[in-house]
């Protein structure tokens, strides 16, 4: 089970053993890693939110409860990282006035790759808040429950937020021409 | 327009969360109405699109890099570990009892509240009475415990916050601040009563409220 390996590695870990905190790291940074980058869509800027989630999650594992999931309690470091640096770089309406130059015209019909490229861009024109329960359903494929544990926000908060999130990105791929 | 109602059921079953009569309400909404038919052909195409970009593999340095980066010392909580963090923490909070009586001298007297540093409490002896997982909106989470350490009241706060907050601790007429919190923290409650009545937890950053919880301390001592 992968809960119970990541209750052995996190009490290995708490004994000194960092090999088993190089396991999690190897388990965890990809889903992490993608995480902060479609939050913040920078490469550099999610490689540095990734390294700092996994340093803040070693300096703070003698205060983790086993009892909630490991995934749930590094998840959560990572999207508060990611939020933090979006609000420190640039307000999201920034982010908005960049991408839209870049985004397909009306009357272009995108393909499988172009569809994701415009949904990515889609996604960086709605709030950080309502793009974190895109990444964590969509991207990470986490469950009602587990996105209410991340965000420490109630089951209806999250799925008021996803689906206002929905109704957004379809109406802008709609004006965008990529529906 | 679309029905808010057919909306839920809608979203509902791309999330795979319907039950058998849940859809098949759904499936006779969907017949009655040819708008909402169209809402779901969209969203479902944008989730499958969703569901469908590629995830990225990250930097090859980058496992490297974080285990290069890590601290010398093991994360957990060794006794010298501790030790220093407690000392640590009544350096702190004997700044801040220091500070609090230079303001009150300043402010004089007349306030009926108090404003004091807590001091760290024992790890021993401690009972917890109350734990309130913070599940706000505002940029702090975590989890915060009322605990009961023989006569006296403590507060426990494992906070998630990636920036300092200031906590604002009030209860029984009794009013505790403490700056700058962003490591697991413990601060007694001197003097604060256990008569059942609720004990106020407010965090604040830049001297606005970014999150609260509400605990119950015991009754008798």
């Amino acid at each position: 089970m992968k809960e119970d390996d990541d209750r052995t590695l996190v009490r290995r870990c708490r004994e000194g053993d960092r090999e088993a905190f190089g396991q999690l790291v190897t388990r965890y940074q990809k889903p992490v890693f993608n995480a902060a980058l479609r939050l913040l869509r920078n490469t550099e800027d999610a490689t540095d939110v990734a390294q700092t989630t996994f340093l803040k999650a070693f300096e703070h594992l003698g205060s983790y409860d086993p009892s909630f999931r490991f995934y749930s309690w590094i998840y959560r470091i990572a999207v508060n990282e990611a939020l933090d640096a979006l609000g420190s770089k640039k307000s999201f309406e920034e982010v908005s006035g960049v991408e839209k130059d870049e985004a397909p015209g009306p009357e272009r019909r995108v393909e499988s790759e172009q569809m994701s490229r415009a949904i990515e861009d889609a996604l960086m024109r709605i709030k950080p808040e309502l793009r974190a329960v895109m990444v964590l359903r969509h991207f990470m494929h986490l469950s009602y429950q587990d996105m209410s544990d991340i965000l420490l926000v109630p089951e209806k908060t999250v799925k008021s937020r996803l689906y206002t999130a929905r109704q957004l990105l379809r109406d802008d791929l709609l004006r965008q021409g990529a529906f | 327009m679309v029905d808010p109602g057919h909306l839920e059921l809608i979203h509902a079953e791309i999330d795979g969360e319907l039950d058998a009569r849940q859809r098949a309400e759904l499936s006779r909404r969907l017949l009655a109405d040819p708008a909402a038919r169209s809402l779901r052909d969209d969203f479902q195409r944008l989730c499958r699109a969703l569901d469908a970009v590629a995830e990225i593999e990250p930097p090859p340095q980058l496992r490297d890099g974080i285990l290069a980066a890590l601290p010398p010392s093991p994360a957990r909580r060794s006794s010298s570990a501790a030790a220093l963090r407690w000392r640590y923490a009544a350096m702190i909070a004997g700044v801040l009892v220091a500070g609090t009586l230079v303001f009150q001298t300043i402010r004089g007297p007349g306030s009926a509240t108090r404003d004091a540093a807590g001091t760290m409490a024992p790890l021993s002896g401690q009972t917890v009475v109350d734990t309130v997982r913070m599940a706000n909106n505002g940029p702090v989470g975590g989890r915060v415990s009322l605990y009961r350490d023989g006569p006296e009241l403590g507060l426990s706060l494992e906070l998630t916050s990636g920036t300092p907050v200031d906590v604002l601790i009030a209860s029984g007429g009794h009013t505790l601040r403490v700056s700058g919190l962003r490591t697991p923290t413990e601060v007694a409650l001197p003097g604060f009563p256990m008569a059942g009545q609720a004990v106020d937890v407010t965090f604040l950053r830049a001297g606005h409220a970014v999150g609260s919880a509400t605990l119950r301390a015991p009754k008798g001592q």
